[in-house]
């Protein structure tokens, strides 16, 4: 059964809630749905003895309202959505591989860790790590969206090989530290030190960063590739706009990374 | 069938399956793009000497195009698919990449994909970057004016090669006027390029030869300084024959541009000189598409 839950009290003790999809709920009865037993604190709990249960729309799972104790949601999803209407707590969206994860809150640490697929997107602050390797894993996500509306703890993006992480606020100290590949956005401010041991990948600023040592500034250009994407990909379409030209520094050069971060400059293009 | 005077024959225009591909090459400025498209289309009249057929199909508008730069569709014919594979790479590496300010992406979804920066980004010796967003991949390759901007693949198309119509006039002049007029019809057909010089083709081509090495050789029937010499098809009043040649990316465009070139050579009419609008086939046997003249133009035998 596709279900909406709602939590019938605070939660006295972390609660994780990996694997409870929309693909693993479906075909269950009710009775089956209750009894299904999660980790919660040092002892396993029914679902129906912590949340109350009525039945929701096919593919879709709601958790009305949050609690900064509920860890692991959406971790595991591969299709369908997961609909929260508050806070979470730490590895939401773990392992992902595709679906959509909405968080109405804010989210903990190691948001979207080791994700492959899908999009997660939250309308609060994430915590540290987000986009970053899971624990006992040697990279972070390869691929899918995060978009954070928000600000980012620290080092979120740390060992990304793929995908996109778009920050619509402030992104915390050492963004990006050993990135491997792909894109992390930030609309807001970075902190400093961002960029350590970057080997490739790539990070758009509005605004030059108070970056780790090891970055080779090679000037302003006119890059047809930020034309290209303020096209092609939607999300980052508003943050790019207008922008053609950027200011692009390579690095970590001390590690002979190639890594890149590119500084948009409003205005027009370089004259003809 | 006569349309202003026009005697249409009841003929058919025999094609081949031909496998294709669009790229869309954009510039800073519209006469880059088009120079790009025109170089990377150049010696790419026929398949038999050139590997390839290839055309300009049409201009793209900044706000249609991927980077919102002007831009140009060009399409790319093979024999096969290993044969496409082979040229466009190579098309794509000596016309497009050393076209200043250019860029080059995929033209068409579907189909097995032809690489593109997958091949040519080795060009870039280890600087080049990737950028992965959703399934789909560019590159960005280091060169002298900024970067080359290219997407890793297109996809391709089972194509027609080889529509044709023949224009039979009273002289040269105005074989190649109504030819003209044809071109212009035609390449306002979506899916469809030319790929003759200027949309025309002089001298067609029969099947064979008297000498062993060639495989085609000048389609005598329709040489008017041969009439009566051997078997011609040229009634005595023309003088000059003109072919036009297409290559499309299905069945149905190649019709809708054999009819437009037919319209317009009609509308140039008995008047300026045209005597007949004939088709070139090699009896039926060869080729699996049948541009029957008449049938196009909605008219019976």
């Amino acid at each position: 059964m596709s279900v909406v839950l709602r939590l019938k009290a605070p939660l006295a003790a972390r609660l994780d809630l990996e694997g409870l999809t929309p693909a693993a709920l479906a075909g269950k009865a009710p009775a089956e749905v209750e009894a299904i037993a999660l980790p919660h604190g040092g002892r396993s709990v029914a679902l129906g003895e912590l949340f109350a249960i009525r039945a929701g729309t096919e593919g879709r799972l709601v958790l009305e309202g949050g609690d900064a104790r509920l860890d692991g949601v959406g971790a595991g999803l591969a299709a369908g959505e997961i609909l929260v209407e508050g806070d979470v707590g730490a590895h939401a969206g773990r392992g992902m591989a595709g679906g959509v994860l909405r968080i109405g809150g804010h989210a903990g640490d190691e948001l979207a860790a080791g994700l492959t697929g899908g999009r997660i997107e939250i309308d609060g602050n994430a915590g540290a790590r987000a986009g970053a390797a899971p624990s006992g894993a040697r990279r972070g996500m390869a691929g899918g969206v995060v978009l954070i509306r928000g600000h980012a703890g620290e080092r979120a993006g740390e060992r990304q090989r793929g995908g996109l992480i778009l920050i619509e606020g402030d992104a915390g100290a050492e963004a990006a530290t050993d990135m491997i590949a792909g894109t992390l956005a930030v609309g807001g401010r970075f902190a400093p030190g961002a960029g350590r041991g970057m080997k490739r990948g790539t990070l758009i600023a509005r605004a030059t960063p108070d970056l780790a040592e090891g970055f080779a500034d090679t000037g302003t250009h006119d890059l047809v590739a930020l034309r290209l994407i303020a096209r092609r990909v939607p999300d980052l379409a508003g943050l790019i706009a207008a922008a053609v030209r950027a200011r692009r520094l390579v690095g970590d050069r001390l590690q002979g990374g190639l890594g890149e971060v590119l500084v948009l400059e409003e205005g027009a293009a370089s004259p003809a | 069938m006569i349309v202003n005077g026009v005697e249409i024959r009841d003929s058919f225009a025999e094609a081949f399956p031909m496998v294709g591909t669009r790229l869309i090459i954009t510039a800073d400025t519209p006469d880059w793009a088009m120079t790009a498209a025109r170089v990377t289309t150049g010696f790419a009249t026929s398949v038999i000497g050139c590997g390839c057929e290839a055309g300009v199909e049409r201009v793209i508008p900044p706000e249609d195009t991927p980077d919102g730069r002007p831009g140009v569709a060009i399409l790319i014919f093979a024999m096969d698919f290993k044969g496409l594979k082979t040229v466009v790479p190579l098309r794509l590496g000596q016309c497009v990449l050393t076209c200043p300010t250019t860029a080059c992406y995929a033209g068409v979804e579907g189909g097995k994909r032809v690489p593109l920066a997958k091949t040519i980004r080795y060009f870039g010796d280890g600087f080049q970057t990737s950028k992965k967003f959703g399934d789909k991949r560019f590159w960005r390759v280091p060169v002298m004016d900024g970067e080359f901007v290219c997407d890793e693949d297109t996809g391709s198309v089972e194509g027609v090669g080889g529509g044709n119509i023949l224009i039979l006039a009273r002289s040269r002049g105005q074989a190649l006027h109504a030819a003209e007029q044809a071109v212009k019809a035609m390449s306002k057909v979506e899916g469809v390029i030319l790929p003759f010089p200027g949309g025309v083709v002089r001298s067609g081509s029969k099947v064979g030869s008297k000498y062993k090495a060639l495989f085609a050789s000048t389609n005598d029937a329709y040489c008017p300084t041969l009439r009566g010499v051997g078997a011609s098809a040229l009634p005595e009043e023309v003088g000059s024959v003109m072919e036009i040649v297409i290559d499309g990316v299905s069945f149905e465009a190649v019709a809708q541009a054999t009819r437009a070139g037919i319209e317009a050579v009609c509308e140039v009419g008995a008047a300026r000189g045209v005597v007949a609008i004939d088709a070139g086939n090699y009896g039926g046997n060869l080729g699996p598409f049948h541009f029957k003249l008449r049938e196009i133009m909605g008219g019976g035998a």
